[in-house]
Protein backbone atom coordinates (compact mmCIF):
# COMPACT_ATOMS: atom_id res chain seq x y z
CA UNK A 1 0.00 0.00 0.00
CA UNK A 2 2.75 2.30 1.10
CA UNK A 3 4.97 1.31 -2.51
CA UNK A 4 1.63 2.35 -3.80
CA UNK A 5 1.57 5.67 -2.32
CA UNK A 6 4.73 6.43 -3.30
CA UNK A 7 4.39 5.72 -7.10
CA UNK A 8 1.47 7.90 -6.90
CA UNK A 9 2.98 10.94 -5.46
CA UNK A 10 5.93 10.40 -7.97
CA UNK A 11 3.45 10.28 -10.73
CA UNK A 12 2.32 13.79 -9.12
CA UNK A 13 5.64 15.07 -8.92
CA UNK A 14 6.12 14.25 -12.82
CA UNK A 15 3.28 16.00 -13.70
CA UNK A 16 3.59 19.06 -11.71
CA UNK A 17 6.80 19.41 -12.97
CA UNK A 18 5.85 19.19 -16.69
CA UNK A 19 3.64 21.49 -15.90
CA UNK A 20 5.56 23.83 -14.39
CA UNK A 21 8.15 23.40 -17.11
CA UNK A 22 4.67 24.66 -19.11
CA UNK A 23 4.05 27.48 -17.10
CA UNK A 24 7.56 28.84 -17.05
CA UNK A 25 8.48 28.47 -20.40
CA UNK A 26 5.89 30.73 -21.66
CA UNK A 27 7.88 33.64 -22.24
CA UNK A 28 8.55 32.40 -26.12
CA UNK A 29 11.71 31.95 -27.37
CA UNK A 30 11.82 31.96 -31.39
CA UNK A 31 14.07 29.81 -32.73
CA UNK A 32 16.95 30.47 -35.20
CA UNK A 33 17.19 28.04 -37.80
CA UNK A 34 20.96 28.62 -38.92
CA UNK A 35 23.43 26.86 -41.39
CA UNK A 36 26.37 27.09 -39.32
CA UNK A 37 28.34 26.18 -42.25
CA UNK A 38 28.02 30.17 -43.53
CA UNK A 39 30.64 32.23 -42.23
CA UNK A 40 30.68 35.35 -41.73
CA UNK A 41 26.90 35.32 -41.64
CA UNK A 42 26.84 32.27 -39.58
CA UNK A 43 29.20 30.05 -38.03
CA UNK A 44 30.66 28.57 -34.81
CA UNK A 45 33.28 30.13 -32.86
CA UNK A 46 36.25 28.50 -31.13
CA UNK A 47 34.20 28.47 -28.23
CA UNK A 48 31.52 26.20 -30.44
CA UNK A 49 28.90 29.54 -29.79
CA UNK A 50 26.74 30.56 -32.50
CA UNK A 51 28.07 33.55 -33.83
CA UNK A 52 28.13 35.10 -37.11
CA UNK A 53 26.98 38.43 -39.05
CA UNK A 54 23.08 37.53 -38.67
CA UNK A 55 23.50 35.75 -35.54
CA UNK A 56 24.46 39.08 -33.84
CA UNK A 57 22.24 41.32 -35.49
CA UNK A 58 19.56 38.64 -34.66
CA UNK A 59 20.05 39.12 -31.20
CA UNK A 60 20.45 42.64 -31.14
CA UNK A 61 17.00 43.26 -32.76
CA UNK A 62 15.44 40.76 -30.08
CA UNK A 63 16.86 42.45 -27.06
CA UNK A 64 15.71 45.79 -28.53
CA UNK A 65 12.31 44.24 -29.34
CA UNK A 66 11.65 42.51 -26.14
CA UNK A 67 11.78 38.45 -27.02
CA UNK A 68 14.19 35.72 -26.72
CA UNK A 69 16.04 33.79 -29.38
CA UNK A 70 17.65 30.89 -29.86
CA UNK A 71 19.73 29.68 -32.82
CA UNK A 72 19.48 26.61 -33.45
CA UNK A 73 21.64 24.78 -36.68
CA UNK A 74 20.22 23.21 -39.41
CA UNK A 75 21.53 21.38 -42.59
CA UNK A 76 20.71 24.06 -45.24
CA UNK A 77 18.88 21.53 -47.49
CA UNK A 78 16.05 21.10 -44.50
CA UNK A 79 16.26 24.65 -43.32
CA UNK A 80 12.78 25.81 -45.39
CA UNK A 81 10.88 22.10 -44.72
CA UNK A 82 11.99 22.93 -40.74
CA UNK A 83 10.39 26.59 -40.82
CA UNK A 84 7.33 25.44 -42.31
CA UNK A 85 7.34 22.61 -39.97
CA UNK A 86 7.45 24.52 -37.02
CA UNK A 87 10.85 23.24 -36.11
CA UNK A 88 12.65 26.78 -36.23
CA UNK A 89 10.54 30.25 -36.06
CA UNK A 90 12.72 32.82 -38.41
CA UNK A 91 15.79 31.85 -40.46
CA UNK A 92 18.22 34.72 -40.46
CA UNK A 93 21.37 32.65 -41.96
CA UNK A 94 22.48 35.06 -45.50
CA UNK A 95 19.34 33.68 -47.16
CA UNK A 96 18.21 35.26 -50.52
CA UNK A 97 14.83 36.49 -50.99
CA UNK A 98 14.28 34.85 -54.17
CA UNK A 99 10.97 35.21 -55.98
CA UNK A 100 10.50 30.93 -55.76
CA UNK A 101 11.24 31.15 -51.72
CA UNK A 102 8.92 33.89 -51.14
CA UNK A 103 5.74 31.51 -52.73
CA UNK A 104 6.62 29.81 -48.84
CA UNK A 105 7.83 32.02 -46.46
CA UNK A 106 7.51 35.68 -45.85
CA UNK A 107 10.82 37.21 -46.01
CA UNK A 108 11.60 40.71 -43.90
CA UNK A 109 12.96 43.61 -45.80
CA UNK A 110 16.31 43.27 -47.26
CA UNK A 111 19.62 43.96 -45.56
CA UNK A 112 22.07 42.91 -47.58
CA UNK A 113 23.06 42.60 -51.38
CA UNK A 114 25.36 40.23 -53.29
CA UNK A 115 26.15 39.09 -56.82
CA UNK A 116 27.22 35.51 -58.13
CA UNK A 117 31.18 35.29 -58.95
CA UNK A 118 33.09 32.57 -60.52
CA UNK A 119 36.26 31.86 -58.69
CA UNK A 120 39.55 29.85 -60.28
CA UNK A 121 43.10 29.44 -59.66
CA UNK A 122 45.22 32.47 -59.15
CA UNK A 123 47.18 31.34 -62.33
CA UNK A 124 44.56 30.79 -64.32
CA UNK A 125 43.57 33.61 -66.72
CA UNK A 126 40.85 32.06 -68.80
CA UNK A 127 37.74 34.87 -68.60
CA UNK A 128 34.48 34.10 -66.71
CA UNK A 129 32.64 34.15 -70.62
CA UNK A 130 35.64 31.84 -72.31
CA UNK A 131 34.97 29.09 -69.32
CA UNK A 132 30.66 29.24 -69.89
CA UNK A 133 31.48 28.46 -73.31
CA UNK A 134 34.59 25.79 -72.74
CA UNK A 135 32.40 22.67 -71.89
CA UNK A 136 34.46 22.74 -68.41
CA UNK A 137 33.31 21.63 -64.87
CA UNK A 138 32.22 24.48 -62.49
CA UNK A 139 31.33 23.26 -58.92
CA UNK A 140 28.71 24.75 -56.41
CA UNK A 141 27.11 24.14 -53.11
CA UNK A 142 23.72 22.10 -53.92
CA UNK A 143 21.19 24.26 -53.08
CA UNK A 144 22.10 27.78 -53.82
CA UNK A 145 20.97 30.65 -55.66
CA UNK A 146 24.06 30.61 -57.42
CA UNK A 147 23.46 26.75 -58.32
CA UNK A 148 20.53 27.73 -59.88
CA UNK A 149 21.37 30.24 -61.93
CA UNK A 150 24.18 28.00 -63.12
CA UNK A 151 21.97 25.24 -63.90
CA UNK A 152 19.22 27.57 -66.08
CA UNK A 153 22.16 29.24 -67.49
CA UNK A 154 23.67 26.14 -69.23
CA UNK A 155 20.34 25.46 -70.96
CA UNK A 156 20.31 28.14 -72.60
CA UNK A 157 21.67 28.25 -76.65
CA UNK A 158 25.61 29.32 -76.79
CA UNK A 159 26.37 28.18 -73.55
CA UNK A 160 28.58 25.79 -72.41
CA UNK A 161 29.61 23.84 -69.23
CA UNK A 162 28.78 21.02 -66.57
CA UNK A 163 27.28 21.86 -63.50
CA UNK A 164 29.28 19.73 -60.61
CA UNK A 165 27.22 19.95 -57.55
CA UNK A 166 28.83 19.54 -53.85
CA UNK A 167 27.81 19.73 -50.42
CA UNK A 168 29.52 22.68 -49.84
CA UNK A 169 31.72 25.16 -51.37
CA UNK A 170 34.87 24.41 -49.62
CA UNK A 171 34.66 21.05 -50.74
CA UNK A 172 34.39 22.24 -54.08
CA UNK A 173 37.37 24.82 -53.66
CA UNK A 174 39.26 21.23 -52.48
CA UNK A 175 38.15 20.25 -56.00
CA UNK A 176 39.40 23.25 -57.91
CA UNK A 177 42.90 22.99 -56.00
CA UNK A 178 43.55 19.96 -57.64
CA UNK A 179 42.04 20.49 -60.69
CA UNK A 180 38.99 18.78 -61.20
CA UNK A 181 37.28 21.25 -61.71
CA UNK A 182 37.59 24.62 -63.68
CA UNK A 183 35.93 26.82 -61.64
CA UNK A 184 33.77 27.25 -58.48
CA UNK A 185 30.55 29.69 -58.53
CA UNK A 186 29.62 31.25 -55.51
CA UNK A 187 28.27 34.21 -53.97
CA UNK A 188 30.61 37.10 -53.67
CA UNK A 189 30.80 37.58 -49.52
CA UNK A 190 31.64 33.74 -49.78
CA UNK A 191 34.30 34.52 -52.27
CA UNK A 192 35.65 36.91 -49.76
CA UNK A 193 36.37 34.51 -47.57
CA UNK A 194 37.43 31.97 -49.84
CA UNK A 195 39.95 34.69 -51.13
CA UNK A 196 41.33 34.56 -47.13
CA UNK A 197 43.20 31.33 -48.42
CA UNK A 198 45.58 31.91 -51.27
CA UNK A 199 45.90 30.86 -54.16
CA UNK A 200 42.46 31.70 -55.79
CA UNK A 201 41.10 34.83 -57.80
CA UNK A 202 37.80 36.03 -58.90
CA UNK A 203 37.01 35.24 -62.52
CA UNK A 204 33.94 37.73 -63.04
CA UNK A 205 30.67 38.25 -61.61
CA UNK A 206 27.98 36.73 -63.24
CA UNK A 207 24.74 38.66 -65.62
CA UNK A 208 22.52 38.27 -62.83
CA UNK A 209 20.62 40.41 -60.72
CA UNK A 210 21.84 41.09 -57.44
CA UNK A 211 19.89 39.36 -54.71
CA UNK A 212 18.90 40.62 -51.42
CA UNK A 213 19.10 38.66 -48.19
CA UNK A 214 16.54 38.88 -46.06
CA UNK A 215 15.26 36.80 -43.16
CA UNK A 216 12.94 34.05 -43.68
CA UNK A 217 9.91 33.36 -41.64
CA UNK A 218 6.37 31.75 -42.02
CA UNK A 219 3.60 33.39 -44.00
CA UNK A 220 1.12 33.06 -40.77
CA UNK A 221 3.46 34.90 -38.14
CA UNK A 222 2.19 38.47 -39.34
CA UNK A 223 2.77 39.94 -35.87
CA UNK A 224 6.67 38.30 -36.07
CA UNK A 225 7.53 39.61 -38.96
CA UNK A 226 5.85 42.86 -38.14
CA UNK A 227 8.46 42.68 -35.03
CA UNK A 228 11.63 41.63 -37.16
CA UNK A 229 11.31 44.72 -39.82
CA UNK A 230 11.00 47.57 -36.92
CA UNK A 231 14.12 46.07 -35.10
CA UNK A 232 15.82 45.45 -38.37
CA UNK A 233 14.94 48.82 -39.67
CA UNK A 234 16.34 50.56 -35.83
CA UNK A 235 19.02 48.34 -36.74
CA UNK A 236 20.11 49.52 -39.74
CA UNK A 237 19.81 53.28 -38.61
CA UNK A 238 22.02 52.47 -35.12
CA UNK A 239 25.96 52.98 -35.46
CA UNK A 240 26.08 49.58 -34.42
CA UNK A 241 25.03 48.05 -37.80
CA UNK A 242 28.03 49.51 -39.18
CA UNK A 243 30.33 48.49 -36.38
CA UNK A 244 29.29 44.73 -36.96
CA UNK A 245 29.55 45.23 -40.97
CA UNK A 246 33.18 45.80 -40.60
CA UNK A 247 34.19 43.63 -37.62
CA UNK A 248 32.27 40.83 -40.51
CA UNK A 249 34.37 42.45 -43.41
CA UNK A 250 31.26 42.99 -45.01
CA UNK B 1 54.55 23.87 -45.56
CA UNK B 2 52.36 26.99 -44.69
CA UNK B 3 49.56 24.34 -46.22
CA UNK B 4 50.59 22.01 -42.86
CA UNK B 5 50.57 24.60 -40.88
CA UNK B 6 47.24 25.86 -41.66
CA UNK B 7 45.68 22.06 -41.46
CA UNK B 8 47.46 21.74 -37.95
CA UNK B 9 46.18 24.58 -36.27
CA UNK B 10 42.24 24.28 -37.89
CA UNK B 11 42.34 20.71 -36.56
CA UNK B 12 43.68 22.14 -33.01
CA UNK B 13 41.30 25.04 -32.93
CA UNK B 14 38.18 23.14 -33.94
CA UNK B 15 39.31 20.32 -31.39
CA UNK B 16 37.67 20.49 -28.24
CA UNK B 17 34.14 21.70 -30.30
CA UNK B 18 34.45 18.74 -32.64
CA UNK B 19 35.14 16.51 -29.08
CA UNK B 20 31.92 17.83 -27.52
CA UNK B 21 30.14 15.97 -29.98
CA UNK B 22 31.38 12.53 -28.95
CA UNK B 23 28.72 13.00 -26.16
CA UNK B 24 26.11 13.24 -28.78
CA UNK B 25 27.50 10.84 -30.60
CA UNK B 26 27.71 8.19 -27.92
CA UNK B 27 23.78 9.62 -26.82
CA UNK B 28 22.91 8.38 -30.49
CA UNK B 29 24.67 4.94 -29.94
CA UNK B 30 23.28 4.38 -26.46
CA UNK B 31 19.91 5.29 -27.36
CA UNK B 32 19.52 3.25 -30.73
CA UNK B 33 21.39 0.36 -29.91
CA UNK B 34 19.32 0.31 -26.70
CA UNK B 35 16.02 0.92 -28.69
CA UNK B 36 17.09 -1.63 -31.26
CA UNK B 37 17.98 -4.21 -28.57
CA UNK B 38 14.28 -3.86 -26.68
CA UNK B 39 12.41 -4.09 -29.40
CA UNK B 40 14.77 -6.40 -31.86
CA UNK B 41 14.54 -9.06 -28.90
CA UNK B 42 10.43 -9.51 -29.02
CA UNK B 43 10.46 -9.06 -32.94
CA UNK B 44 13.06 -12.20 -32.96
CA UNK B 45 10.94 -14.03 -30.46
CA UNK B 46 8.10 -13.74 -32.76
CA UNK B 47 9.34 -14.39 -35.60
CA UNK B 48 10.87 -18.03 -34.21
CA UNK B 49 7.84 -18.78 -31.95
CA UNK B 50 4.99 -17.24 -33.17
CA UNK B 51 2.67 -18.02 -35.28
CA UNK B 52 1.99 -16.94 -39.08
CA UNK B 53 0.45 -13.64 -38.73
CA UNK B 54 3.38 -12.80 -36.23
CA UNK B 55 5.65 -13.92 -38.63
CA UNK B 56 4.15 -11.75 -41.24
CA UNK B 57 4.13 -8.62 -38.94
CA UNK B 58 7.95 -9.21 -38.22
CA UNK B 59 9.00 -9.49 -41.87
CA UNK B 60 6.62 -6.46 -42.70
CA UNK B 61 8.48 -4.56 -40.02
CA UNK B 62 11.72 -5.81 -40.88
CA UNK B 63 11.52 -5.16 -44.70
CA UNK B 64 9.89 -1.46 -44.27
CA UNK B 65 13.10 -0.45 -42.14
CA UNK B 66 15.67 -2.49 -44.12
CA UNK B 67 13.88 -0.85 -47.28
CA UNK B 68 14.01 2.87 -46.48
CA UNK B 69 17.56 4.45 -46.48
CA UNK B 70 18.27 5.89 -43.09
CA UNK B 71 18.64 9.19 -44.78
CA UNK B 72 15.18 9.17 -46.00
CA UNK B 73 13.66 7.94 -42.61
CA UNK B 74 15.45 10.66 -40.70
CA UNK B 75 13.69 13.32 -43.18
CA UNK B 76 10.39 11.43 -42.76
CA UNK B 77 10.35 11.45 -39.22
CA UNK B 78 11.43 14.76 -38.28
CA UNK B 79 9.84 16.92 -41.16
CA UNK B 80 6.82 14.59 -41.14
CA UNK B 81 5.74 12.05 -38.39
CA UNK B 82 7.24 14.49 -35.38
CA UNK B 83 6.15 17.63 -36.69
CA UNK B 84 2.70 16.27 -37.07
CA UNK B 85 3.12 14.78 -34.02
CA UNK B 86 3.78 18.60 -32.07
CA UNK B 87 0.48 20.01 -33.64
CA UNK B 88 -1.53 18.09 -30.67
CA UNK B 89 -1.65 19.52 -27.70
CA UNK B 90 -1.74 16.76 -25.90
CA UNK B 91 1.93 15.69 -26.68
CA UNK B 92 3.08 19.24 -25.97
CA UNK B 93 5.59 18.22 -22.98
CA UNK B 94 7.43 15.77 -25.43
CA UNK B 95 10.65 17.31 -26.96
CA UNK B 96 9.38 16.01 -30.23
CA UNK B 97 11.21 18.94 -32.02
CA UNK B 98 14.61 17.40 -30.97
CA UNK B 99 16.36 16.47 -33.87
CA UNK B 100 18.78 14.28 -31.52
CA UNK B 101 14.86 11.99 -30.71
CA UNK B 102 14.15 11.67 -34.19
CA UNK B 103 17.51 10.10 -35.00
CA UNK B 104 17.48 7.92 -32.02
CA UNK B 105 14.31 6.50 -32.97
CA UNK B 106 15.70 5.99 -36.87
CA UNK B 107 18.30 4.76 -35.63
CA UNK B 108 16.79 3.11 -32.83
CA UNK B 109 13.64 1.22 -35.17
CA UNK B 110 16.33 0.52 -38.25
CA UNK B 111 18.53 -1.28 -35.68
CA UNK B 112 15.66 -3.68 -34.20
CA UNK B 113 15.18 -4.93 -37.61
CA UNK B 114 19.10 -6.09 -37.98
CA UNK B 115 18.95 -6.92 -34.47
CA UNK B 116 16.28 -9.43 -34.76
CA UNK B 117 17.76 -11.27 -37.32
CA UNK B 118 20.65 -11.25 -35.68
CA UNK B 119 18.94 -12.68 -32.36
CA UNK B 120 16.72 -14.98 -34.48
CA UNK B 121 20.02 -16.50 -36.08
CA UNK B 122 21.11 -16.72 -32.57
CA UNK B 123 17.71 -18.69 -31.34
CA UNK B 124 17.55 -20.91 -34.35
CA UNK B 125 21.35 -22.04 -33.56
CA UNK B 126 20.42 -23.31 -30.51
CA UNK B 127 19.56 -27.15 -30.32
CA UNK B 128 16.03 -27.57 -31.23
CA UNK B 129 15.66 -30.36 -27.91
CA UNK B 130 15.82 -27.67 -25.36
CA UNK B 131 12.79 -26.42 -25.31
CA UNK B 132 11.16 -29.91 -25.35
CA UNK B 133 13.11 -30.76 -23.17
CA UNK B 134 11.87 -27.85 -21.10
CA UNK B 135 8.91 -28.66 -21.64
CA UNK B 136 8.88 -31.84 -20.18
CA UNK B 137 10.12 -30.43 -16.99
CA UNK B 138 6.83 -28.50 -16.43
CA UNK B 139 7.78 -25.30 -17.58
CA UNK B 140 6.03 -23.08 -20.30
CA UNK B 141 6.78 -22.40 -23.61
CA UNK B 142 7.13 -18.32 -22.23
CA UNK B 143 9.39 -19.40 -18.79
CA UNK B 144 11.58 -21.95 -21.21
CA UNK B 145 12.09 -19.20 -23.80
CA UNK B 146 12.85 -16.79 -21.00
CA UNK B 147 15.04 -18.42 -18.29
CA UNK B 148 16.59 -21.04 -21.22
CA UNK B 149 16.53 -20.34 -24.74
CA UNK B 150 17.35 -16.39 -24.52
CA UNK B 151 19.63 -16.36 -21.95
CA UNK B 152 22.46 -18.81 -24.41
CA UNK B 153 20.96 -16.73 -27.68
CA UNK B 154 22.01 -13.38 -26.63
CA UNK B 155 25.48 -14.97 -25.34
CA UNK B 156 26.01 -16.37 -28.96
CA UNK B 157 24.54 -13.09 -30.59
CA UNK B 158 27.59 -10.40 -29.00
CA UNK B 159 29.61 -10.75 -31.90
CA UNK B 160 27.31 -10.11 -34.43
CA UNK B 161 26.03 -7.62 -32.32
CA UNK B 162 29.29 -5.83 -32.08
CA UNK B 163 28.86 -5.69 -36.19
CA UNK B 164 25.41 -4.07 -35.62
CA UNK B 165 27.32 -1.73 -33.24
CA UNK B 166 30.04 -0.63 -35.60
CA UNK B 167 27.53 0.24 -38.39
CA UNK B 168 24.91 1.95 -36.21
CA UNK B 169 27.96 4.43 -35.11
CA UNK B 170 28.69 5.14 -38.80
CA UNK B 171 24.84 5.44 -39.64
CA UNK B 172 24.95 7.60 -36.47
CA UNK B 173 27.05 10.54 -38.31
CA UNK B 174 23.65 11.23 -40.92
CA UNK B 175 22.01 12.83 -37.92
CA UNK B 176 24.01 15.84 -39.07
CA UNK B 177 21.03 16.47 -41.32
CA UNK B 178 18.58 16.99 -39.02
CA UNK B 179 20.85 19.58 -36.71
CA UNK B 180 22.06 17.62 -34.37
CA UNK B 181 25.63 18.29 -33.32
CA UNK B 182 27.51 15.34 -33.11
CA UNK B 183 30.73 14.38 -34.19
CA UNK B 184 29.95 14.89 -37.55
CA UNK B 185 27.87 17.99 -37.56
CA UNK B 186 30.23 20.16 -35.44
CA UNK B 187 33.12 19.09 -38.05
CA UNK B 188 31.37 20.14 -40.78
CA UNK B 189 30.94 23.47 -39.34
CA UNK B 190 34.24 24.15 -38.74
CA UNK B 191 35.56 23.05 -41.80
CA UNK B 192 33.16 25.88 -42.96
CA UNK B 193 35.21 28.21 -40.89
CA UNK B 194 38.30 27.10 -41.49
CA UNK B 195 38.49 26.01 -45.05
CA UNK B 196 39.94 23.04 -44.35
CA UNK B 197 37.57 20.17 -44.92
CA UNK B 198 40.19 17.36 -45.28
CA UNK B 199 42.23 17.52 -42.47
CA UNK B 200 39.15 18.07 -40.40
CA UNK B 201 37.66 14.88 -42.23
CA UNK B 202 40.83 12.66 -40.96
CA UNK B 203 39.87 13.68 -37.74
CA UNK B 204 36.60 12.71 -37.61
CA UNK B 205 37.71 9.83 -39.23
CA UNK B 206 40.34 8.99 -36.18
CA UNK B 207 37.37 10.14 -34.06
CA UNK B 208 34.71 7.14 -35.67
CA UNK B 209 37.67 5.20 -35.73
CA UNK B 210 38.51 5.20 -32.12
CA UNK B 211 34.67 4.84 -31.11
CA UNK B 212 34.55 1.62 -33.32
CA UNK B 213 37.72 0.30 -31.59
CA UNK B 214 36.88 1.14 -27.72
CA UNK B 215 33.28 -0.46 -28.38
CA UNK B 216 34.58 -3.36 -29.99
CA UNK B 217 36.86 -4.14 -27.68
CA UNK B 218 34.36 -3.37 -24.86
CA UNK B 219 31.73 -5.78 -26.45
CA UNK B 220 34.81 -8.63 -26.48
CA UNK B 221 35.18 -7.93 -22.42
CA UNK B 222 31.65 -8.80 -22.62
CA UNK B 223 31.75 -11.72 -24.50
CA UNK B 224 34.46 -13.20 -22.47
CA UNK B 225 32.70 -12.62 -19.58
CA UNK B 226 29.22 -14.00 -19.55
CA UNK B 227 31.03 -16.95 -21.89
CA UNK B 228 29.17 -20.08 -20.46
CA UNK B 229 32.30 -22.39 -19.30
CA UNK B 230 32.94 -25.65 -20.91
CA UNK B 231 30.07 -24.81 -23.33
CA UNK B 232 30.55 -24.67 -27.01
CA UNK B 233 28.74 -24.25 -29.82
CA UNK B 234 26.63 -26.44 -31.83
CA UNK B 235 27.55 -30.07 -32.56
CA UNK B 236 29.08 -30.81 -29.44
CA UNK B 237 25.64 -30.90 -27.41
Amino acid sequence: MRKRLGLLLAALAVFVLCFGGLAAAEEKVYINGIDFGFPPFGFVDKDGKPSGFDVESLNWIAKKMGFKVKHQPMDWDGIIPALLAKKIDIIASGMSATAERAKKVDFSIPYYEVTQVLVVPEKDNTSLADILHSGKKIGVQRGTVTAKLLEELVTKPGYKFEVVPYDSTDLSLEDLKIGRIAGSGMDSTIAKEAMKNPGYKIAGTFDAKPEKYGYAMRKEDKEFQKKINEGLKLLMADPYWKELKAKYGL
Amino acid sequence: MDGYVKAALAIWEGLPYILGGLWWTAGLIIGAMGLGLLFGIPLAVAHVYGGKAMRRFVSAYIWLFRGIPILVQLYLFYFGIMAYLSEIPALSFLPLSSGFLSAVLVLGLTSAAYQSQIFRGAIQGLPPGQLKAARALGMSDATAIRAIILPQALRLAIPAWSNEYSILLKDSALAFTIGVLEVMSRTRSVAAVTHQPLPLSLLAGALFFFLTWAGIKALKRLEAKVRIPGYAHQGSL
